[in-house]
């Protein structure tokens, strides 16, 4: 009976942690843009002007984005630090993580408010569970506990099923958004079974720091006795994020979801909610138990090749270019996942894996955020156009947009000259430090295979003859400045990596 | 000391909960599967917090979690209805739209 | 005296560009404009070109030259290195030229589906990253350029290809980006196990010997990096199990493209070994020498023998690039100064060559619409000039002393016979005298049967009567307007290859633009042929330079 008394005596003890809100406003921007958007537009009778959603939620973006800026300019000078009792942290590798989040939700707002009108689609939820969505992600890349590391991927996971089955008159996005909840659901339990085991092993929920995982693993002797319980806890964390960056053998939901999710949304999934699982992949396993490298390490490993192999072959033989584009982000997870697995080496190249998964993640969720806009228009009105032949004669029809697609579909292959390039080239140079010389191949290999896919369907814009089918693209403002900025980034990144990648490397030294 | 038997029970549900999602193709009964698993997590770290000495941070979680799964299920039975209306049925391996 | 004017390599390298700039705001209808732009950037970077030879110090041909030296991705200790040795600057000027000539020849040979606009900036990309392979002196900016090369290469076979192009140009890039793979796994390698401080040639050539003395590179591991570079550039080459990929890539190529497929892409993945992995990992390639060797004399007899198998002319040519490439390659598997002279002098007397005979088996295409070398015959008769041109290119090929190709065959055969010797400074024994004695009978071999395949080739094509199908259509033609009529109607099918006139019944000879692409090409050949000290001297000491670590 004390037992369960003995919470209530503590309560005494509980003292309210000290809020650093100036830390704080990226996400109290997101939350207060999500709110306004969510009761404005439900209070006011008529709805909003047209377009006034889509300004807001890229005002409310771009001021996170330049608010994360001056955090980090404020960590080059004082150092990271945590927030809110320890429970956040503010550093490199969250802040890195929390500025691609960002750009992902801009160019998904540009892209999604061209989108909302073609389908004479009026709903500003659309906006507020988007602006949700990436306040999850934020939140997931700088928790420093795994009960905030839960909160956020939740609020992440909850938005995003609701976004998948946003379309209401396309019957392939209800499903859609059925699958994900239902696998997402699935996986968010494992998750949180594996944060329980943990929990019951170490004591504590809190990552790094004092009193954290990271210290009472260290502490061999305590963390012996319930070895297994950790391991299996470990495990099961490790499931449940691999179902969210879609790894292989937990990507099964993936095609369905981002063929049938509305293109837009497929775009801010494929970009915002991989960064912040790699985010959180990174909090909560690779920097806060290198203790139990041995254990988990293997694990990575045998996932970022199963990732990379099943993912670029299968992406193959697909004949709807967003269901190609699944597998591929398939198999850009493998590449990441490369990253880690370097990074969970430790020392100087943990850092330099660190920061090969930084940089990989902002320049894909700038690629496939262009590459995306581009499949948004293509599919045309009802979103349905994805098929190879949509495309055929683009390059005639279009040729700027196809071109723009070149761009990014080349980057993606891992041509030089390209962000794409270089993301590559940091992630086999960090597994080429860290000895992993076979995962380093094999990823290269998977490379190869994956530009097969990619030239499919540059081949089918420009080379093969006939027309593309249906009404002609139209090009409308907003997406088009989306494709314009993705890919002024990805030739600049490809042409002047130095600055970005030396970010990335700051970032990843500088850690809470 | 209850605690194995605490940690029993969260492992049975939490495999009954497993075998549920897997097996059933009733979408409801699967997202009732699910709730099964939040449910044996919460056990679970009720059952850790008491061995911790009455650890706060556990019954906080157990908190959170009972909050995030109400709001989960809010969602997913808003998806199945809205499933549901389109094709009077509920069954997840009719879910057929797309193929690879 | 060395020349300070560092601007040179990187004007020369991309200078293309910028005609690609301007090319993209033309309209793709202006078509003589489009290709009047083209010609003009290659013709300018030609200049440069010229301008280097002109500027080199030959006193001083194994030093770097118009060396430029900053930093480029200083994160990851990358360097934007360039200059120019006596290594690099033949095959650096001759990609200018052949771009220039193929520019030319491309005037009124645009192949099917048309689009100029297209072909010429591919063509400039291409030039970009040829010359750019050839100057890089860091790893990374090296594989940049290797790889810039690819994708051009692709669309050119993909577009403008043949029935198979889709096949064939996913063919090329799938084997070529395989080598890549284990070739950027492995500089990489060489990167970190060096202590990851440089991607710089010339330093990690130091630095391996440095390392390798203090016992911190092992000889497995130099072994394993080598393999893997070796494996990179062997495809490209492309060496004996490696070289499927070529000749359906050369069958199905435009004709442009296979003459720059065979006169440069090819050398670079030897260019490779040269400048890379012989200079850097010396223990390694003694190790691999006897291998290289080996496959490189199985190469020219397979090669020779797979030509004799041959029924189209393009395929046999393209075979025949893979037995004269293992001429070039068994010269540098001697590891002597006398056998990579040899080789350097062979990579460019096969890319004048062979890229003449692509040249011509193109043109034979265009008016036969055919290349069953069975359906071919008396084009001596028929076309003159051209049965003449493709008699020349084949002697040449064949090895016919006082032609460019001689110099590149025999001293490579001849260096078999005297392996490089070793260097105890670096701990390389020597090579097995026997073994490579061996290589040289069979590499003699296969010099007869170049002879014959080309002998033969020629026999059948040139010589004779026209077969009854093209009877009529030449020179020889007076009164046989009937059998014109079906010959037209047999390749009513085949595609037309955007003949400008239209009157394919007609078979007329060397035309103009063919003329002024064709004659710098046969003039090198012949001028190589009779004085090949004119290139030798500016192969010689650098790659002497290289041959000393191994004792030659």
């Amino acid at each position: 009976m004390h037992l369960l008394l003995s919470p209530m005596q503590q309560t005494d003890k509980l003292i309210s942690p000290s809020v650093n809100w100036g830390s704080l406003t990226p996400l109290l921007v997101l939350l207060g843009a999500g709110l306004v958007l969510l009761v404005g537009a439900a209070l006011s009778a008529r709805g909003w002007a047209k377009g006034l959603y889509a300004t807001l939620t890229a005002a409310a973006a771009v001021a996170a984005g330049v608010l994360q800026f001056v955090l980090w300019n404020s960590t080059v000078h004082h150092g990271p630090k945590s927030l809110v009792g320890e429970a956040l942290v503010v550093d490199g590798p969250s802040l890195f993580i929390g500025i691609s989040i960002c750009a992902a939700l801009l160019l998904a707002a540009l892209v999604t408010d061209d989108y909302l009108r073609r389908e004479d689609i009026d709903s500003p939820e659309v906006y507020g569970l988007y602006l949700m969505a990436a306040l999850g992600g934020l939140v997931m890349a700088a928790s420093n506990d795994l009960i905030v590391l839960f909160l956020g991927l939740e609020v992440l996971s909850i938005a995003l099923y609701v976004l998948a089955a946003s379309h209401r008159k396309r019957i392939e996005s209800q499903e859609a958004g059925l699958k994900y909840f239902i696998l997402g659901g699935f996986s968010s339990a494992f998750f949180l079974y594996g944060v329980a085991l943990v929990y019951g092993a170490t004591g504590t929920t809190r990552l790094r720091g004092p009193e954290s995982i990271k210290t009472a693993l260290a502490l061999t002797v305590e963390t012996d006795k319930h070895r297994a319980l950790l391991v299996v806890g470990v495990a099961l964390l490790l499931v449940g994020l691999a179902f969210k960056v879609a790894a292989v053998p937990f990507h099964s939901w993936t095609p369905d979801v981002y063929q049938g999710a509305p293109t837009p949304v497929t775009g801010f999934m494929a970009s915002a909610a991989k960064a912040a699982a790699f985010g959180a992949l990174l909090r909560s396993v690779v920097l806060s138990m290198p203790e139990l490298r041995d254990d988990w390490r293997p694990a990575i490993w045998v996932l970022a090749i199963l990732t990379l192999v099943i993912g670029s072959t299968l992406a193959v033989v697909q004949t709807n270019v967003k269901r190609m584009l699944a597998y591929s982000s398939i198999s850009h997870a493998g590449f990441i996942l490369v990253g880690i697995e370097a990074a969970a080496h430790g020392g100087e190249s943990g850092d330099r894996g660190i920061a090969s998964v930084l940089f990989y993640v902002l320049t894909y969720a700038v690629l496939v955020s262009g590459t995306f806009a581009v499949s948004t228009l293509v599919g045309r009105s009802g979103d349905g156009a994805h098929g190879l032949d949509s495309y055929r004669g683009l390059g005639r029809q279009r040729p700027v947009l196809a071109l723009a697609l070149a761009v990014f579909l080349l980057a993606q292959a891992g041509v030089p000259l390209t962000s794409g390039f270089v993301a590559k080239f940091s992630v086999i140079t960090a597994a080429a430090d860290a000895s992993s010389y076979a995962i380093a191949i094999i990823a290269m290999l998977a490379a190869v295979i994956g530009a097969f896919l990619y030239l499919r369907i540059i081949v089918s814009m420009f080379l093969e003859d006939g027309d593309a089918e249906g009404e002609r693209v139209s090009i409308p403002f907003g997406t088009g400045a989306a494709i314009g900025i993705s890919v002024a980034f990805t030739l600049v990144v490809g042409f002047f990596p130095g600055w970005l990648l030396e970010l990335a490397r700051d970032a990843a030294t500088r850690l809470y | 000391m209850l605690l194995n038997q605490f940690l029993l029970l969260g492992a049975i549900l939490f495999a009954i909960g497993v075998y549920g999602v897997v097996a059933r193709r009733n979408a409801v009964l699967v997202l009732m599967s699910i709730e099964l698993i939040l449910n044996s997590v919460n056990i679970n770290l009720l059952a850790f917090a008491l061995r911790n000495g009455g650890d706060p941070t556990g019954h906080t979680f157990a908190l959170y979690v009972i909050a995030v799964a109400a709001a989960e299920v809010g969602v997913g039975l808003a998806l199945v209805l809205l499933v549901y209306r389109n094709r009077r049925s509920i069954a997840l391996d009719e879910l057929s739209e797309m193929k690879g | 005296m060395l020349t300070d004017q560092n601007w040179v390599l990187s004007v020369g390298v991309f200078l293309p560009l910028a005609g690609v700039l301007v090319m993209m705001f033309i309209p793709k209808s202006d078509e003589l404009l489009v290709k009047f732009v083209g010609l003009l950037a290659a013709l300018a970077t030609l200049g440069i070109g010229i301008y280097t030879l002109a500027e080199f110090d030959y006193g001083q041909a194994e030093k770097l030259q118009f060396a430029v030296n900053t930093s480029w991705i200083d994160v990851i200790h990358s360097r934007y290195i360039v200059g120019l040795d006596g290594l690099s600057l033949p095959l650096y000027i001759l990609s200018m030229v052949i771009t220039v000539l193929v520019m030319i020849y491309s005037w009124n040979h645009v192949p099917s589906p048309g689009n100029p606009k297209a072909f010429y900036m591919l063509m400039l990309v291409l030039q970009v990253g040829m010359a750019g392979t050839f100057v890089a002196q860091d790893l990374v900016l090296f594989f940049v350029f290797f790889e810039i090369v690819l994708l051009p290469m692709y669309f050119m076979i993909g577009v403008w290809g043949g029935e198979n192009r889709q096949y064939a140009s996913l063919k090329f890039f799938l084997y070529t980006m395989f080598g890549s793979a284990f070739m950027l796994v492995a500089f990489l390698a060489l990167f970190f196990k060096t202590g990851g401080t440089t991607f710089s040639m010339t330093q990690l050539a130091d630095l391996v010997q440095q390392k390798y003395a203090e016992g911190g590179l092992t000889s497995t591991t130099m072994n394993l990096i080598f393999a893997g570079m070796a494996l990179g550039f062997a495809v490209k080459v492309p060496m004996f199990p490696f070289h499927t990929w070529l000749p359906d890539a050369h069958t199905q190529a435009p004709t442009q493209g296979s003459v720059i497929l065979a006169a440069i892409l090819l050398k670079l993945g030897t260019y490779g070994f040269v400048r890379i992995a012989l200079p850097i990992l010396p223990q390694a390639a003694k190790v691999f020498a006897p291998w290289i060797g080996l496959l490189s004399v199985i190469g020219i007899i397979y090669g020779a023998w797979c030509c004799l198998a041959q029924t189209d002319m393009k395929r046999l040519i393209a075979f025949s690039s893979v037995a004269h490439m293992g001429f070039v390659m068994l010269g540098i598997s001697t590891l002597t100064s006398y056998g990579i002279n040899a080789a350097m002098f062979g990579m460019v007397a096969h890319g004048l060559i062979t890229g003449m005979l692509f040249f011509v088996a193109g043109s034979v295409k265009d008016r036969y619409h055919t290349l069953e070398i069975k359906r071919l015959s008396g084009m001596l008769k028929q076309v003159p000039k051209l049965g003449w041109i493709m008699g020349f290119a084949a002697m040449a090929s064949l090895g016919l002393p006082g032609l460019a190709g001689f110099w590149g065959e025999f001293p490579a055969i001849l260096s078999a016979f005297e392996p490089a010797k070793g260097n105890v400074d670096l701990a390389i024994g020597p090579l097995s005298v026997n073994l490579y004695r061996t290589f040289m009978i069979i590499a003699s071999i296969g010099t007869v049967f170049a002879a014959g395949y080309l002998l033969w080739l020629y026999q059948r094509t040139a010589f004779g009567t026209p077969t009854a199908e093209f009877a009529g259509l030449g020179a020889d033609a007076d009164d046989q307007d009937d059998h014109a009529h079906g010959a037209h109607d047999a390749h009513e099918g085949a595609e037309d290859t955007g003949h400008a006139d239209g009157h394919h019944e007609k078979l007329h000879d060397v035309g103009i633009f063919e003329w002024i692409a064709w004659a710098p090409m046969l003039a090198a050949i012949v001028f190589f042929g009779v004085y090949p000290q004119a290139m030798f001297k500016v192969f010689d000491p650098a790659v002497s330079l290289i041959s000393k670590k191994f004792g030659g």
